[in-house]
């Protein structure tokens, strides 16, 4: 039989082909070499698909196929690692890469964009890349794919590079995610330092040697003696640096918002498939090493929890579709950094599917709105929607309600999940309960916010002439948003775990199962063996209220269900009227805060000229002291240069004189030293 | 497969050279008026290739190597091929080869050329006769069959004043070093009772008495190979040989007769005069070479900075390059452990100069074609109308300064690894300095190429013609020292074990 892995490289180049043929062709193909990426992902897809199936049939793949450099201390490779995470990544991937692909057919084409070849060219390479990135063995390839993400989503956010805001969302973007992957790249200079590789899995990888090098083991390498602990940590908090920039998290979560810019289409590739999860996949995929470390843990938790309230606070306020769209983004990244910090591997893979499914539908959903408004995208000029457009406004409800967090739909399963482990870990550990409550407090804020938008957009009266006869979407964009509607709907089935908890069902956990190695997978990267890990150094253990297990996960449940209806009952009351009126108001001062997103940008303004100030300092350091040494060598080396030029007589009398000279010296100092006289 | 042809086969391809240069002349005298400048170019290239072509060939098949039953002795013991002999024979077969091919263009209206080709092939018969020698007598005999033909060879553009004075420089000062080496072998032979290399070996070892003697003459020989590698003090004609000379006959001089100098030096001074009989009969020439690898590269660089014409920029910027080589022969010692990895990286050092100072000649061979002047200034904004002949400058330029990714960098670095792995670390020091030296005054012809603008309108309208030969003979040199980069890995195992063999 033929061998799936054998077609893993395949995944990843077919949309890299695609990317080539748009880009060498494009303006020669109908729909500007939409096909092409389209047959490209596609294949991707039903690869993944029989990839993943292969998984379930208990095998895995771990082999290097090519190494670039070798030396003697360590060899730097190109290699798979195919394992139930990344396979259900690469799933996850494809399909949200063939929808969003779909989908630009009525976005990008039937809107009569143009320059479309390149926009092909970029969704190719930015699938691509992603799936460089996802089927990565080592942390070195994960970085430079992790970069090429990087660039694509700055190609593709400055796609209207004519206009003024995105290339400028597109530089911000890019630099403020470089300043991340800045201290990620010293991170896998510092693994190979201290370990000699990068592997992610196996024996003889980092994670497993980090143990070792905690019992005493092996001998890792640390810098100015620092003990082993320590120096993980440090790593540790390296590498995330890296997580925290592409996954948007506080502090360098505000380019995000202004990547708005980009078509719609490539917002949902980036926050349901690509850049954003990212970030969040790295520390999944380098789990093993994470838990070893639990202040890193635990700084993770609660940046997390954080970054969950803060963003959520700030989409209330916003009067664009996308806008509220971007910060919900940021706010449910932050929720899966909580689940991870908390330990619970499980819960934040879970949340990054469903995320995936119902955030892509959001935004096709928005890109469907857009197109019907005309590509105006204020709500206030807009209600009344729902039932003009009845496809899109049944799949938005339905992924509104799964990121509310409503029973039964997806979103709360897993963010229930999250909010649970963090909750019965956070009971011994005050870092953790801190990233528990305002994880909690995020959720009626975020229900409160969702539904606002809902019924701002698509119930009461049209408020403008565009509202009120909006532009027929067509079949391309009802496809994907039909797709991804139903598994909103459903994806949250895949791992009941409270209900089998309450009622003794066995079997409805299967995404615990698949993530725990059930069906097969690589040893030492698994749910179980991480949590042994989390219990042995992290000394992570699951605390209950009351002594019981069911009073602990009615409790967590119920207040995470109650607040995020109350969020939702809120909203109702604020807007759901023919003639909403706007509410903010009397937040008063609050409210300018909230606008302004808590002077974040206004901040990082500032702090970047204040880093122009040290470097004006380094500047005049630079010109003054080492230009003036530079400057000084090369006047004294040219002042020789015209010395000896002028040996040069042109007479060769003086020639033959000084070549003698010089000869009859040579002998007499080799004559003196070797005692020839 | 080598068992299967005499013995005097190992020579073919020195025979080669020399057939095809009696061959020119045999064309010439025949035909001397149907006689054609493409003729002669395309007879003497074909030449110059079966020569390489026999040459690597041999080298795969292993002929002279110790796996196959060592290196063969010739006509008692006066010639040796082995491996290092056939290692600097395709580095003069190859600059033959493009020096030819440039030379087609470069004497398009000339009025007899046919000259031209046959002295270039009787000279490379005597770098290839030169590179088997293991006898004194031979090797002096073959150096002024390298010397004698380059005398004319600068001289070639008879009505060119530059041309025919810088000739009589050279030929002054050859005659000079000739009669230094000269005497110099015969106070050896004094001291030593041979000319054999071997038994000059063994004669040091129980020189005793004449220490002094045998010191003197080899300091003098020393002198001999300094002329021929235009190492300093006998650098004198160098510049003035290079600038008056025709461009191609620069590129040769300063490429393969360079080259012809230190397989002398590298053989003789290894086989003849052991370190570590010398060092203990009171004869230390490590410390000559040191001397003169230090000078050398520093004066080169310095005066190169200085220039304004690009030849003459050129041509001190080849002295310092015989300062890189020379470590190749400073940086041992006796026993050293690292010995045969210092003087393969020199070897490999100039077959990777062989390909980028030619094509830099090269190039400036075509700008003498075009006509556009000789100072940096004159080539300002020639990148504009000679994009790629300018490509391939650049590529020649950094690649003599060391930059990576190109050859240079590659062969500067193993040169510079091998002194420090034996303990000559200041060497590599005066290297290192040296090398970021000579980026400031080659990256100013890339500056002036690519970056600046012409000095009038008017000022590049003399690049009309697109001459054939020398842009392939350019781009063939181009590509040659880039790809040598991922093919370095057998040149350098190829050098190494040649120069492993001579210890």
């Amino acid at each position: 039989m033929v061998d799936a892995f054998a077609y893993v490289p395949a995944i990843v180049l077919l949309p890299f082909f695609s990317f080539l043929v748009a880009l060498g062709g494009g303006k020669y193909l109908p729909k500007g070499g939409a096909f092409g990426g389209i047959a490209a992902t596609a294949g991707s897809f039903v690869l993944s698909i029989w990839v993943a199936v292969t998984v379930l049939g208990g095998r895995t793949y771990n082999e290097t196929l090519y190494t670039w450099a070798g030396g003697e201390q360590f060899e730097l490779t190109f290699g798979l690692l195919i394992d139930p995470l990344s396979a259900l990544m690469l799933v996850i991937v494809t399909l949200i890469a063939l929808l969003v692909h779909v989908f630009s057919l009525g976005y990008m084409n039937d809107e009569g964009e143009t320059g479309l070849p390149r926009y092909y060219a970029g969704l190719g390479l930015f699938t691509a890349s992603m799936l460089g990135f996802v089927v990565a063995d080592n942390l070195l390839m994960a970085f430079m794919f992790f970069e090429l993400v990087g660039l694509c989503s700055y190609l593709l956010i400055g796609f209207h590079f004519r206009q003024e805001g995105p290339p400028s969302a597109a530089k911000k973007a890019f630099l403020v995610t470089r300043f991340g992957d800045y201290f990620f790249l010293i991170g896998v200079v510092a693994v190979f330092a201290t370990f000699g590789t990068a592997q992610f899995a196996g024996d003889g990888s980092f994670p497993v040697l980090a143990e070792q090098a905690l019992n005493g083991e092996f001998d890792a390498w640390t810098p100015l003696g620092l003990d082993v602990g320590t120096w993980f940590t440090l790593v540790g908090l390296l590498v995330l640096g890296g997580v925290v920039g592409k996954s948007a998290q506080f502090p360098l979560h505000t380019w995000l918002p202004d990547a708005m810019e980009g078509p719609t289409p490539v917002s949902a590739l980036i926050h349901a498939a690509t850049m954003v999860a990212a970030g969040v996949y790295l520390v999944a995929r380098m789990f093993g090493f994470y838990a070893l470390t639990p202040t890193t843990l635990a700084i993770i938790a609660f940046i997390g929890g954080f970054t969950a309230l803060f963003a959520a606070t700030m989409g209330v306020v916003k009067e664009e579709l996308k806008q509220v769209l971007a910060y919900s983004t940021i706010s449910q990244y932050g929720y899966m950094m909580l689940a991870l910090g908390a330990g619970s591997y499980v819960a934040a893979t879970f949340h990054l599917m469903t995320h995936a499914f119902f955030k892509a539908l959001l935004f096709l959903g928005a890109g469907s709105v857009i197109i019907a408004m005309h590509h105006n995208e204020n709500m206030w000029d807009m209600g009344g929607l729902k039932d003009k457009m009845p496809v899109t406004y049944a799949t938005f409800l339905a992924g509104s309600l799964a990121l509310a967090g409503i029973f039964p739909f997806s979103g709360f399963w897993s963010k229930d999940e999250i909010l649970y482990e963090a909750f019965i870990h956070g009971l011994n550990e005050p870092l953790l309960l801190g990233g528990w409550i305002m994880g909690l407090l995020a959720v009626p804020v975020t229900a409160f916010y969702t539904f606002r938008m809902v019924f701002l957009t698509f119930h009461g009266e049209p408020r403008s002439a565009l509202a009120r006869d909006p532009e027929p979407v067509r079949w391309n964009v009802k496809g994907p948003l039909s797709v991804l509607g139903v598994l909103a709907v459903v994806a949250g089935f895949v791992n009941m775990v409270p209900v089998q908890k309450l009622l003794g069902v066995e079997g409805i956990d299967l995404l615990s199962q698949w993530l725990d190695n059930e069906f097969g997978g690589i040893e030492g990267v698994g749910y179980s063996a991480y949590n042994d890990l989390l219990a042995t150094y992290a000394g992570y253990e699951a605390g209950t209220i009351a002594g019981s297990e069911e009073i602990t996960l009615i409790v967590a449940a119920g207040l995470g269900l109650g607040l995020a209806v109350l969020g939702l009952l809120v909203a109702w009351l604020l807007y759901r009227a023919p003639e909403p009126t706007e509410h903010t108001e009397k937040l008063g001062g609050a409210k300018d805060v909230l606008y302004n997103n808590y002077y974040q940008d206004e901040f990082q303004v500032w702090l970047a000229y204040r880093t122009e100030d040290v470097a004006g300092g380094a500047n005049v350091f630079d010109q003054g002291v080492i230009d003036g040494v530079v400057n000084g060598i090369s006047s004294v080396s040219l002042a020789g240069g015209e010395r000896v030029r002028r040996i040069q007589t042109g007479l060769v009398t003086h020639y033959a004189a000084m070549l003698t000279l010089g000869l009859v010296a040579l002998i007499v100092v080799l004559g003196v030293t070797g005692g020839w006289f | 497969m080598v068992d299967q042809l005499p013995q005097w086969a190992a020579l073919a391809p020195v025979l080669a050279l020399a057939a095809t240069g009696l061959l020119l002349l045999l064309i010439d005298a025949i035909k001397p008026s149907a006689r054609s400048n493409t003729s002669m170019a395309v007879t003497s290239a074909l030449g110059a290739l079966v020569s390489l072509a026999l040459t690597v060939w041999f080298v795969v098949a292993g002929t002279g190597h110790e796996d196959t039953g060592g290196a063969i002795y010739l006509f008692a013991d006066a010639i040796k091929v082995d491996t290092m002999a056939l290692f600097f024979t395709a580095i003069f077969a190859s600059v033959t080869a493009l020096v030819v091919v440039a030379a087609h263009d470069y004497f398009h209206d000339h009025e007899s050329p046919a000259e031209f080709y046959s002295l270039v092939l009787f000279s490379a018969t005597g770098m290839a006769l030169l590179a088997v020698a293991n006898s004194l007598a031979v090797v002096f005999v073959a150096l002024e069959m390298v010397s004698l033909p380059s005398y004319a060879l600068v001289g070639f553009l008879k009505k060119n004043r530059g041309s025919v004075e810088a000739s009589l420089k050279y030929f002054l000062v050859g005659a000079v070093s000739s009669a230094i080496f000269v005497f110099g072998i015969s106070l050896v032979y004094a001291a030593t009772g041979s000319l054999i290399l071997s038994d000059v070996a063994e004669g040091i070892e129980t020189v005793d008495g004449l220490a002094g003697v045998a010191g003197a003459g080899i300091v003098m020989m020393i002198g001999g190979v300094a002329f021929k590698t235009a190492s300093v003090p006998f650098h004198f004609w160098a510049p003035e040989a290079y600038e008056g000379a025709p461009a191609p006959v620069s590129a040769y001089l300063s490429s393969a007769s360079k080259a012809a100098g230190f397989v002398v030096a590298f053989r003789v001074f290894t086989e003849a005069f052991p370190i570590g009989a010398s060092i203990s009969a009171g004869i230390d020439w490590v410390l000559a070479f040191g001397i003169l690898a230090v000078v050398t590269m520093t004066l080169g660089n310095f005066a190169a900075a200085v220039q304004e014409n690009v030849k003459r920029m050129l041509a001190y910027s080849s002295v310092g390059h015989a300062g890189y080589a020379l470590i190749g022969l400073a940086a041992i010692s006796a026993g050293g452990s690292s010995n045969d990895a210092v003087m393969g990286a020199a070897m490999a050092h100039l077959l990777v100069y062989g390909f980028m100072n030619t094509g830099a000649f090269l190039f400036v061979a075509m700008a003498e074609r075009w006509g556009v002047g000789r100072t940096f200034a004159d080539y300002a904004g020639l990148a504009k109308r000679a994009p790629i002949a300018c490509v391939a400058m650049a590529v020649f330029m950094f690649s003599l300064a060391g930059l990576p990714p190109f050859a240079g960098f590659f062969s500067k670095y193993f040169l510079f690894m091998g002194a420090i792995d034996n303990g000559f670390v200041w060497l590599a020091a005066v290297g290192a300095i040296n090398s970021v030296i000579s980026l400031y005054y080659y990256s100013r012809i890339v500056k002036a190429m690519f970056l600046d603008d012409p000095s009038s309108e008017s000022a590049l309208d003399a690049v009309d013609v697109r001459p054939t030969g020398l842009y392939g003979a350019v781009i063939f040199a181009a590509v040659a020292t880039v790809l040598l980069l991922p093919g370095f890995g057998p040149v350098i195992e190829t050098a190494e074990a040649a120069a492993a063999a001579l210890f």
